[in-house]
């Protein structure tokens, strides 16, 4: 269940065909799929375990949008709340640093599959910190939304400890700027190291030399001298993989 | 149990507090250790500034070991993926496999039949003792014992070779499939259409293995614990307080030895450990002293579990119903787990396709490293191993 800009309300029913969608069993007939629809639609109406939480929190902290699929509650702020943010779930009790870290909304892609919709969506890169309680088993995603040109972030070292090779691991690997962080150094990468691998324009140098999976890897054995036999070969494997 | 107050460090009478406040200059010194030292679990470089032998301040070198598994998670299937992440945490595989997967379960909508997550949980625990066996034997060797090496190893091996009798490998099982576990090794031809099981006597077997690890426990509670040279080199050292370790994200027997009683097993829901009776270890000083206490106790407790689920595990199919191509659903999930190192998540973003479009894993041993700098400044030369040995990380685990 999410809701976009509106926390205090009840969530759409516009969600009720993804809904559907994730509880459509693998194999359904048609009357079995009606069925399951008409469940999705009850499910869907009624708040999931974590929507009171989580609304309560994105009104806490400011935030634009919430979701609380799958238990994970998820609050998202703009970029100049982070801090404020962060400071106030510290405040609610979540004092226990998870993770920070990046994802690169990208409409093209190097490597890997694309998002579903490259056309619908707005490139940027979503820095998520993750905090939780040490007392029970409520957590908070806080997430952000910078440019994909040039992301800027004030740094949460002041706020969390942790955040300290976290976000020296964002820099690194998404090119993301802590402004203000103490020691802002690649952590894993040789320091002459150029680019930031986890961005989706990154290209992964095993896959240039070698696409995979089963798409131009078989090659004909020593002895195989009929080309079509290889072919035949070539496309077993293909199922192999997919399965 | 009594210490005796000249050995402990903080005090003024302390061996090597004395060789420092003789008339001698000791300016700063950088001293490199590492990346190649026993005492270090793979491949970390720490390069500390000395005053004599106290640490003024010290920098953990890393990445030695980093093998972009998040990039290459983006480009392999949800299946392939497994193979890969048995290899974060080597001496605990087993239980890497095991938050990534429920959170592709919980992607896709579907969940593992109860005798599945029995097998996940008994492999689970048994992947914890062998992971803290490692600590009992290693740790003790670095502060200079080497008999409870042998004790713990033998014990280790046992569990080991259960674990392979079931998975077929000891370190990288790679087990676990979305909606189940993967048919045993050993429990008879994969093509033929009988039920696929645990092989014959396991259950027995692990029973009897886990009676024994309680027993080997007792012996190094014998050996160890009470010892006064291992109790001079870790009583008071390295205390992380818990408020620091929670700041830093330490997580695991780390924090529970500063006396949180946070354990994601009573608090989570990955794995159905509500149904099993277990108390969680706990420990007061945050010292290197609490953490190997603490880890002992975990043994005798995940022993625990184990005979109870051994007793208790329900018959049944290994796997749900799952489409053969599997394709993950649009989401975005996050699932932890409690690992012998500690927190152990995935942050997985699908985009409905064969393969994921960003994996982030969260290791316990990265966040509980990060505290080093902080910890080591102030305290002795000698006392690094004592310190890095306690943390019980793997730099597997933190470079990933």
């Amino acid at each position: 269940m999410s809701v976009t800009e509106s926390p205090s309300d009840t969530p759409a029913d516009d969600e009720t065909p993804d809904q559907a969608a994730e509880e459509a069993p693998v194999e359904a007939d048609a009357s079995e799929e009606a069925v399951s629809e008409d469940d999705a639609k009850d499910a869907a109406a009624e708040p999931g375990p974590h929507d009171a939480f989580a609304a309560e929190v994105a009104a806490a902290v400011g935030a634009t949008s919430w979701s609380a699929e799958h238990r994970n509650v998820k609050v998202k702020v703009p970029a100049d709340k982070w801090l404020e943010a962060l400071e106030t779930l510290r405040d609610r009790g979540m004092t226990f640093f998870s993770f920070l870290s990046a994802i690169d909304w990208a409409k093209e892609v190097a490597v890997g599959d694309p998002v579903t919709d490259p056309d619908a969506l707005e490139e940027r890169i979503e820095v998520l910190c993750r905090v939780s309680t040490v007392t029970d088993n409520s957590a908070v995603t806080l997430s952000t939304d910078l440019p994909t040109d040039s992301p800027s972030l004030p740094t949460a070292v002041g706020i969390y400890g942790g955040a300290e090779w976290h976000e020296r691991e964002t820099f690194e690997m998404f090119g993301v700027d802590f402004a203000g962080h103490p020691r802002l150094v690649n952590l894993y990468l040789p320091d002459a190291f150029i680019g930031n691998p986890l961005r989706k324009s990154y290209p992964l140098l095993s896959r240039e030399v070698k696409p995979w999976p089963g798409e131009v890897d078989v090659e004909d054995m020593p002895s195989t001298e009929n080309t079509e036999a290889g072919d035949t070969a070539g496309d077993a494997d293909d199922e192999g993989d997919a399965e | 149990m009594t210490i005796n107050p000249t050995l402990d460090p903080t005090s003024a009478l302390h061996l090597s507090e004395a060789s420092v406040s003789v008339e001698l200059e000791t300016p700063d010194m950088t001293l490199n250790i590492g990346p190649q030292h026993p005492s270090t679990h793979g491949v970390l470089r720490l390069v500390a500034k000395v005053d004599g032998e106290r640490i003024t301040s010290v920098e953990p070198v890393i990445g030695y070991m980093h093998r972009g598994y998040e990039k290459l998670s983006e480009v392999r299937t949800y299946a392939q993926i497994t193979a890969l992440v048995n290899r974060i945490d080597w001496v605990s595989g087993f239980a890497n496999e095991v938050p990534f997967i429920v959170a592709a379960e919980r992607l896709l909508g579907v969940e593992a039949p109860e005798r599945a997550q029995y097998i996940r949980l008994i492999l689970t625990e048994m992947a914890r003792i062998s992971s803290h066996l490692i600590f009992m034997s290693s740790y003790p060797l670095e502060i200079g014992a080497a008999t409870p090496l042998m004790h713990a190893l033998r014990e280790r091996e046992r569990v080991l070779e259960l674990m392979e009798s079931v998975t077929g490998g000891r370190f990288h099982p790679n087990f676990n499939r979305i909606g189940g576990v993967k048919p045993a090794a050993g429990a008879g031809s994969a093509t033929r259409k009988i039920v696929q099981d645990l092989p014959a006597g396991f259950l027995a077997d692990t029973r009897k293995a886990m009676e024994e690890v309680v027993d080997v426990c007792d012996d190094l509670n014998a050996l160890v614990t009470g010892n006064e040279i291992f109790q001079a080199r870790t009583v008071g050292i390295g205390v992380i307080p818990a408020d620091k370790g929670i700041d830093f994200g330490v997580s695991g027997p780390n924090l529970r030895a500063s006396g949180i009683d946070f354990d994601l097993r009573k608090h989570d829901d990955y794995l159905p450990y509500d149904q099993f009776d277990f108390d969680v270890a706990v420990a007061q000083n945050g010292d290197c002293f609490d953490r190997y206490v603490v880890r002992l106790e975990e043994i005798i407790q995940a022993a625990r579990i184990v005979i109870q689920a051994i007793d208790g595990i329900p018959s049944g199919p290994l796997q749900a119903k799952v489409p053969k191509i599997i394709k993950i659903p649009e989401g975005e999930v996050y699932v932890r787990a409690e690992n012998p190192k500690g927190e152990m998540g995935y942050y997985l973003v699908s985009e409905g396709g064969r393969i994921p479009y960003r994996v982030k894993i969260r290791t316990g041993s990265f966040s509980n490293l990060s505290v080093l700098p902080w910890l080591l400044e102030g305290s002795l030369v000698p006392d690094i191993i004592a310190i890095l040995g306690s943390l019980d990380f793997v730099l597997g685990d933190v470079d990933r």
